[in-house]
C-alpha cells in the first residue's frame, strides 16, 4: 500500500474538488455558507443602520411593520431588523466557530490518544466520554450558565465548547483504532518511529477526512446551542445574537403585536445556516465515504433484449443420465448486462445455453469473475439493481421466466427452482430462528400448511440433512458454519423443488465439512430425483458427481459436453489449462500449473477472444474477432478459433 | 449466566453514572459563583445574626467534604469532622429520603414542585417521540425502499430541514400561527376547566398539547428517517434479504418479516442515547408554551434565580435519562438474540 500522504495537498483537493463538485445537496450548502459569511464579515458595508446607536429612536419607531425604509420592519427597540440580522450573523457565527473549534480540539485529542495508547489510557478516556455522553448536554449547559454570574460571549463558548466533545472522541477513537492497524503504521513502528512521528504523519491524514465531517456537525450543533441559551436568557445581552433577538422580540410582545418579522427573521438565519452545515456535511460524508445505496428490493431494470448479437442456437449435448428423460431447465442465448451511469455496460454473461434434464447434475466451472453466479441469479431474475437481461430466454417447463410477471415468477422461485447460496451465515437472518425461516418458505408456496402438519415437515426436512428436531428453535449464530450450510439446504428443499441451484455450497467451510455436505447432497439428490446445477470452481468434485460440464470464461461458454468428455478430450485451450491445474492421481508425478494472469475485467473486455491474453495457442485472429460457439463433436460445443481452423 | 453479567453490569454502570452525576451536581452549585444563597453569607450589609440564620438554614455551617475545607465559605470544622456530618453527606442522605431542599421562589419543597410536573413532561415527550418515531420509520422505510429515486431525495431534504429547525423557533412560529387560529396560547389547560366533566377537560389538554407535541415531532422526525433509512438501507442489501426474495416472498413480506425488524435495533439504542436531546428540547417547547413541565420548571427558576429547583431539576433529568438508557440497552438485549450469547 503506498503511503497515503505522498501526493501533494493540492492535488489531493483538486480530486476532492471534482467529485464534490457534481453533489448537488453538498455544493448548494457550501454556497449556502459562503453567502453568510460573505454577509457576516461585511455587516458594515452591508447593514443600512449601524445597530449601536439609539440617537433617532422613538416610541412610535417601535415594531413597525417591513417597508421601504425598513425592509424588515423594527423590532422592540425601534432598530432596524435586517441590520440586526445582519450583525447577528458575525456573533452567531463566532461563537458556533469557536465553540466548535473547543469540542473538536478536545474531542480529537482524546480520540487519538485513547485510540492509539489504548489500555487503561483508552478505558478511562472512553468510560468519561460514556458519562458525558448521557447526561444531557443543554440543561447542563443551561445550570453552568445561570450560575455564572455575568453571562458574557466568551462564557458561552467555553461552556458550549467543553460539554461538546463526545461524539467527536467517539467518532475518533474508532477511525484510530481501525487505521492503526493499517499495514503502513505497523511498519513506521516497527522501523522505531516515535510515536508524535506516527501520529503527525500516518494517523492525523486519515483521521481528518472523518474529523472535519463531524466538525461540520458539531459547528452547527454550537450554533444551535447559542441560539438556544440566548434564547433562555442566559446570553451576553450586549452581544445580539439571532437568539438574544428572539429573546427580546419572545419576551418583550413581539407576539401580542403580531410583529411576525422580528420573530421570523432571525430564525431563518439560525436555520440557513445550520441547514447550510448540514447539507455540506452531507455532501462531504458522500465524497468522503462514498457508499453503494442499492440494495436487493429496487426495482429491477426491466428485460429489453436488444443485444442483438445472438448467435446460432444449439444445444444437442449428452449426458450421462438417459437422453430420453425430458428437459426441465433450459436457457438459450441468456446474455445478462451490468449497466451503471456514466460507465460501460459490463457484459457479465454472453449468448450463454445450456439444457437440464429430469435427475441431471450439471456442473458449471470457471475461475471467480467468470459470471457463473450472475447467469444462476438471472434464471431466477434475481439480479441486483443494475443487472438487466439484455437478450436470451429461460425455459422451465413451458414457462418462459423472462416473460413472466413478477408475481408469477415469485410462484417460480423455490417451488420451482430453489438456490443453496454461498456462505450461509449471511443467508440466513440472524434474528428469526431458523425453524421458522424454514417453515416461512414452505406456507408462502402452500397457505393449507399450518400448525402440527407444518411442524412435522420442518422437522422433516431437518432430519433430512441431519440436524436434531430441537434445533429448530435456535438462531443461526448458534449452529456451526457445515450446520448452517446443511440448514440451508434443508431450508431449499422446504417446497419440492424441481431444480436446486447450489452456488459454491461449499466455500467458506473446512475441507472435511465440504465433504459432509457434498455427500450430502449427492445422497439427496439420488433419493428425491433432484436436478441441479452445481456453480463450483472443484474439478474434482465435479469429475466426481456431475453428469455434464459447462465451462465459462469471461462471462461466455467455453466449452460445454458431458463429463468424460470434458475430461477425457478437453478441446477448448481453458479447459485444458484449469485441468493441468488440479491434480491427477493417476499421473501423480505430473506437475500442477496455474494460468498466469486474471479472468477479464467485465466492462474492459478484449476486442477478440476473452481468453486471449492468457491462451497458451493464442494466434492473431484471436486478437480481433470474438470465436463462435460451435460443435465439435457429438453433444460437444467449444468456442474457440483454433477449433475452427480443423473443420 | 452470560446473560446475568451482562445485565449486573449495565447496571452497575448506570449506578456509578448516577453517582458521578450526583458529585457533579453538588460541586457546580457550590463551586460556581451564582448562587444568591452562598452570596447573602458575604453581604455587608446583613446583621451577623442573618448571615448566622441563612447559613444554618441552607447547611452552610457545615464543612462541604472531609479534607475539603477551601470550598467551605466559613473553614469550619476540620479533617477529624464526622463524615456523615459534612454537606456532602447530608445531601446525598436528603436525596436517599426524598429530599431536595427547599426552593427560594415558593417555599415549598422542591421534590413536591417536581414531581407534580414530572407527568406533564413524561406525557408531552412520550406522545412526541412516539410520534417522532413513527413518522420518521415510514419516511425512512420509504426513502430507503425507493433509494436514489425523487421519493427518496424528497424525504430527505424534508428531513434536513426538520433537523435544521431551532425547536424553540419552530414552537415560536406556531404558537404565533395557532393563536391566531383559534388555538389555545399555551399552558396545559384553560383556567377554571376543573368543574367540567371529564371528557371535556381531556379534550381541553388534547387541545394544549396539539402544537407542543408537533413542534417536537417535526424537530425529532428528521434524524429518526435518517437513522431508519441508512440501517434499513444496511438491512436490505443484505444477503438474506436476497434469500427471502428467492424463497418468492414479496416486497412487502420481505419488508415486513425480514427487513424492519433487523433495521429497528439501531433505532432503539439511538432513541434512548436521544433522550438527553430530547430533554433539551423539552426545555425549550415548555419555555415557549408555558407547558407545566420539569424543562418549564428549568426556565422559570432560572428566571427567578430559583437554584435549588435548578438542581432538583437537572438531577431528575439526568437521572431519568440514564435510567432510560439503562432501560434501552436491556430492551435491546432482549430484541437482539445476539446480544445474548456475546
Amino acid at each position: 500500500m503506498p503511503d497515503p500522504t505522498s501526493p501533494s495537498p493540492t492535488s489531493r483537493f483538486m480530486d476532492f474538488w471534482r467529485v464534490f463538485r457534481r453533489n448537488r445537496m453538498g455544493l448548494a450548502g457550501l454556497v449556502m455558507l459562503v453567502v453568510i459569511v460573505f454577509v457576516a464579515v461585511f455587516a458594515d458595508a452591508i447593514a443600512p443602520y449601524d445597530v449601536q446607536s439609539s440617537i433617532d429612536v422613538t416610541t412610535s419607531d417601535i415594531y413597525n411593520p417591513p417597508s421601504a425604509q425598513h425592509w424588515l420592519g423594527t423590532d422592540d427597540a425601534g432598530k432596524d431588523v435586517f441590520s440586526n440580522f445582519i450583525f447577528g450573523a458575525r456573533v452567531s457565527l463566532t461563537v458556533g466557530f469557536f465553540a466548535a473549534f473547543i469540542s473538536i480540539f478536545i474531542g480529537g485529542v482524546i480520540g487519538i490518544v485513547a485510540g492509539f495508547f489504548g489500555g487503561r489510557i483508552e478505558n478511562i478516556f472512553m468510560r468519561f466520554t460514556d458519562i458525558m455522553l448521557v447526561i444531557p448536554d443543554l440543561p447542563l449547559m443551561i445550570v453552568i450558565m445561570a450560575l455564572t454570574k455575568k453571562p458574557s460571549l466568551i462564557n458561552v463558548i467555553f461552556v458550549i465548547g467543553l460539554l461538546g466533545w463526545t461524539t467527536t472522541a467517539r467518532i475518533v477513537r474508532s477511525q484510530t483504532l481501525a487505521v492503526k492497524s493499517r499495514k503502513f503504521v505497523l511498519r513506521a513502528r516497527a522501523i522505531g518511529a516515535g510515536k508524535g512521528h506516527i501520529i503527525r504523519r500516518h494517523i492525523l491524514p486519515l483521521v481528518m477526512p472523518i474529523l472535519v465531517v463531524n466538525a461540520v456537525l458539531v459547528v452547527s450543533l454550537a450554533i444551535l446551542n447559542e441560539s438556544t441559551l440566548s434564547f433562555l436568557g442566559l446570553g451576553d445581552p450586549t452581544a445580539l445574537s439571532w437568539g438574544q433577538m428572539l429573546n427580546y422580540a419572545f419576551g418583550r410582545g413581539a407576539m401580542s403585536t403580531g410583529a411576525w418579522w422580528a420573530l421570523v427573521t432571525p430564525g431563518f438565519g439560525i436555520v440557513w445556516v445550520v441547514l447550510g452545515l448540514t447539507l455540506f456535511g452531507h455532501g462531504l460524508e458522500q465524497v468522503l465515504n462514498p457508499r453503494l445505496e442499492t440494495h436487493h428490493l429496487m426495482r429491477p431494470l426491466p428485460i429489453v433484449k436488444n443485444d442483438a448479437t445472438g448467435q446460432p442456437l444449439l444445444h444437442s449435448t449428452g449426458e450421462r443420465v438417459a437422453l430420453l428423460k425430458p428437459i426441465l431447465l433450459r436457457a438459450d442465448s441468456l446474455s445478462i448486462s451490468y449497466i451503471n451511469d456514466g460507465t460501460r455496460p459490463a457484459r457479465a454473461v454472453e449468448n450463454v445455453s445450456f439444457t437440464l434434464r429430469e435427475g441431471e447434475l450439471l456442473g458449471l466451472v470457471g475461475e471467480s469473475g467468470c459470471g457463473k453466479t450472475t447467469l444462476m441469479l438471472g434464471l431466477l431474475r434475481l439480479l441486483p439493481a443494475a443487472g438487466q437481461i439484455v437478450n436470451g430466454e429461460v425455459w422451465f417447463g413451458d414457462k418462459e421466466l423472462t416473460a413472466l410477471t413478477e408475481e408469477e415468477m415469485e410462484d417460480v422461485r423455490w417451488k420451482g427452482i430453489s438456490i443453496i447460496f454461498q456462505g450461509a451465515m449471511n443467508a440466513l437472518n440472524p434474528v428469526r430462528t431458523v425453524g421458522d425461516q424454514i417453515a416461512e418458505a414452505i406456507v408462502k408456496h402452500d397457505a393449507t400448511m399450518k400448525g402440527d402438519a407444518l411442524t412435522a415437515r420442518v422437522i422433516e426436512l431437518l432430519d433430512l440433512v441431519g440436524i436434531a428436531a430441537d434445533h429448530k428453535e435456535h438462531y443461526p449464530h448458534q449452529y456451526s458454519g457445515g450446520m448452517r450450510q446443511r440448514a440451508m439446504i434443508a431450508m431449499a428443499l422446504a417446497c419440492n423443488p424441481k431444480v436446486v441451484i447450489a452456488d459454491e455450497p461449499t466455500t467458506a467451510l473446512d475441507v472435511m465439512i465440504q465433504a459432509q455436505v457434498l455427500e450430502l447432497l449427492d445422497s439427496l439428490r439420488k433419493k428425491l430425483g433432484l436436478s441441479i446445477i452445481f456453480v463450483t470452481h472443484d474439478l474434482g468434485v465435479v469429475a466426481e458427481m456431475c453428469d455434464s460440464v459447462l465451462v465459462m470464461y469471461g462471462g461466455v461458454t467455453a466449452e460445454y459436453s458431458d463429463v468424460d468428455t470434458i475430461y477425457n478430450n478437453p478441446r477448448h485451450p481453458y479447459t485444458q489449462e484449469l485441468l493441468k491445474a488440479f491434480p491427477d492421481l493417476s499421473h501423480p508425478e505430473k506437475r500442477l500449473t496455474s494460468i498466469p494472469g486474471y479472468p477479464p475485467k467485465l466492462d474492459e473486455l478484449p476486442a477478440g477472444c476473452r481468453f486471449a491474453p492468457r491462451c497458451p495457442l493464442v494466434f492473431e485472429r484471436c486478437r480481433v474477432e470474438e470465436p463462435k460457439v460451435i460443435s465439435v463433436g457429438e453433444r460437444h460445443m467449444a468456442s474457440c478459433h483454433l477449433l475452427e481452423e480443423d473443420e | 449466566m452470560k446473560r446475568w453479567r451482562y445485565l449486573l453490569g449495565k447496571i452497575g454502570w448506570a449506578f456509578f453514572t448516577i453517582l458521578f452525576v450526583l458529585v457533579l451536581n453538588f460541586f457546580l452549585f457550590r463551586v460556581l459563583p451564582g448562587d444568591p444563597a452562598r452570596a447573602g453569607v458575604h453581604d455587608p450589609r446583613l446583621k451577623k445574626e442573618a448571615v448566622e440564620a441563612i447559613r444554618v438554614r441552607y447547611g452552610l455551617d457545615k464543612p462541604v467534604i472531609n479534607c475539603f475545607e477551601s470550598l467551605n465559605p466559613i473553614k469550619v470544622g476540620s479533617c477529624g469532622v464526622n463524615p456523615l456530618e459534612t454537606q456532602f453527606f447530608i445531601y446525598i442522605g436528603n436525596l436517599l429520603k426524598g429530599e431536595l431542599g427547599i426552593s427560594y421562589h415558593s417555599n415549598r419543597p422542591v421534590a413536591d414542585v417536581l414531581l407534580e410536573r414530572l407527568w406533564n413532561t413524561v406525557i408531552l415527550i412520550g406522545a412526541g417521540q412516539i410520534l417522532a418515531v413513527i413518522v420518521g420509520v415510514i419516511f425512512g422505510v420509504f426513502a430507503a425502499w425507493k433509494a436514489r429515486t425523487n421519493v427518496d431525495y424528497g424525504a430527505l431534504i424534508i428531513s434536513l430541514i426538520a433537523w435544521s429547525l431551532p425547536t424553540f423557533w419552530l414552537g415560536i412560529i406556531l404558537l404565533f400561527w395557532g393563536s391566531n387560529n383559534g388555538l389555545p396560547i399555551g399552558g396545559m389547560q384553560t383556567p377554571g376547566m376543573s368543574s367540567q366533566p371529564f371528557f371535556v377537560r381531556f379534550g381541553d389538554v388534547l387541545s394544549h398539547m396539539l402544537l407542543p407535541t408537533l413542534t417536537y415531532t417535526i424537530v425529532y422526525m428528521g434524524e429518526y428517517m435518517l437513522i431508519m433509512r441508512s440501517s434499513l438501507l444496511d438491512v436490505l442489501s443484505e444477503d438474506y434479504i436476497l434469500t427471502a426474495k428467492a424463497k418468492g416472498l414479496n416486497t412487502f413480506q420481505i419488508l415486513k418479516d425480514h427487513a424492519l425488524k433487523n433495521a429497528m435495533l439501531p433505532l432503539v439504542t439511538v432513541i434512548a442515547i436521544n433522550l438527553g436531546f430530547t430533554m433539551a428540547g423539552a426545555v425549550q417547547i415548555e419555555s415557549v408554551f408555558s407547558w407545566p413541565g420539569l424543562g418549564g420548571a428549568i426556565y422559570e427558576a432560572v428566571n427567578r434565580r430559583d437554584f435549588p429547583v435548578l438542581q432538583g431539576a437537572f438531577l431528575l433529568i439526568a437521572v431519568g435519562v440514564i435510567v432510560a438508557n439503562l432501560l434501552a440497552d436491556l430492551t435491546y438485549s432482549y430484541l437482539d438474540p445476539r446480544v445474548q450469547t456475546e
